[in-house]
């Protein structure tokens, strides 16, 4: 099955550079409709105003984490299915197996490159 | 001592030696630490040093997120370029920006090492004045310390690691294959 480039994406980073660049590469790939929040917190709330088919978030933000804000998604009977990808610096073994256990679809290290990002978009969405 | 001095003068025979012979020992320990808190320079530390380093990891944060956008401007800006017979020029100009973007580094670098020697030196001297008064540290943590660690276990927030990250790429996509 082909990407729905049109689906809306909600990019969540609390370091602003890291938006923008997530954002150019989304473009890259083909993706217009790109929203940002800060932290978990703001993410939720976009969240229930909008339907999302992809969340890509960090782990390390403040007041909300991502980690609580996937926990959160998955909890929620409402948002529960939505595709949700980490890219995160945090790289111990206790955090990948932490957010798979939570429900992550899938998990990226950064730095990463655009590579990275469109495989597991199409891992995540495309399939 | 002067206060040492005194008390030898006034009393050479004491009735109770051991008592002002301790209090001589409080005295010449009461002076020794003066000398210590006077080696530390506290002010010195806090009136110049300290705020020194703090203002100057502030210019290198603004220098790095100002060297930052103008790389990303750039590049945003070469990805939206039309492909013209204007292109590699248009292109050759933005790359001189990002050249001139990349300079920050020397002054970052230059501003780096001041706050370095800065600490360094407060180091020294909190480890000679330690030494002088055989600190040993209280057991436990502050409550805010506290919290913090308690937050940070509990949400797994690690950090990068030091040499690269602890986990491959690779290895992560076999726990999601």
């Amino acid at each position: 099955m082909a990407l729905d480039l049109g689906m809306p994406i909600l990019v969540v980073d609390d370091y602003q550079t890291m938006v923008r660049i997530i954002r150019n590469l989304l473009k890259q790939l083909g993706f217009e409709e790109v929203d940002d929040a800060s932290d978990g917190t703001a993410a939720l709330a976009r969240l229930k105003n909008r339907k999302y088919g992809l969340v890509i978030s960090d782990w390390n933000m403040e007041p909300m984490t991502g980690y609580e804000l996937l926990r959160h998604v998955r909890a929620d009977e409402a948002l529960r299915t939505t595709p949700f990808i980490m890219v995160t610096a945090e790289s111990k073994t206790e955090n990948v197996i932490a957010a798979k256990k939570a429900g992550v679809n899938n998990y990226i290290v950064k730095p990463f490159n655009a590579a990275t990002l469109k495989s597991k978009i199409e891992a995540v969405c495309g399939a | 001592m002067a206060l040492a001095k005194q008390v030898r003068k006034a009393n050479p025979t004491p009735e109770k030696p051991s008592l002002i012979r301790e209090l001589v020992e409080i005295a010449d320990y009461i002076a020794h630490m003066r000398r210590e808190i006077a080696a530390l320079r506290a002010n010195e530390l806090t009136r110049d040093r300290l705020p020194m380093a703090h203002e100057e990891l502030g210019s290198v944060v603004a220098a790095t997120a100002g060297a930052t956008n103008s790389i990303m401007n750039a590049a945003e800006e070469i990805l939206g370029l039309p492909d013209d017979g204007n292109y590699r020029a248009a292109v050759e100009e933005r790359m001189n920006d990002i050249f001139e973007a990349c300079t920050f580094q020397d002054i970052t670098g230059q501003r780096i090492s001041k706050v370095v020697e800065a600490l360094r030196q407060l180091e020294t001297r909190l480890s000679r004045f330690a030494n002088a008064v055989k600190a040993r540290d209280e057991g436990g943590l502050d409550p805010g310390e506290v919290e913090r660690q308690v937050r940070k276990e509990l949400l797994m927030l690690n950090g990068p690691q030091i040499n690269g990250p602890a986990v491959a790429q690779d290895e992560i996509d076999a726990l999601f294959a």
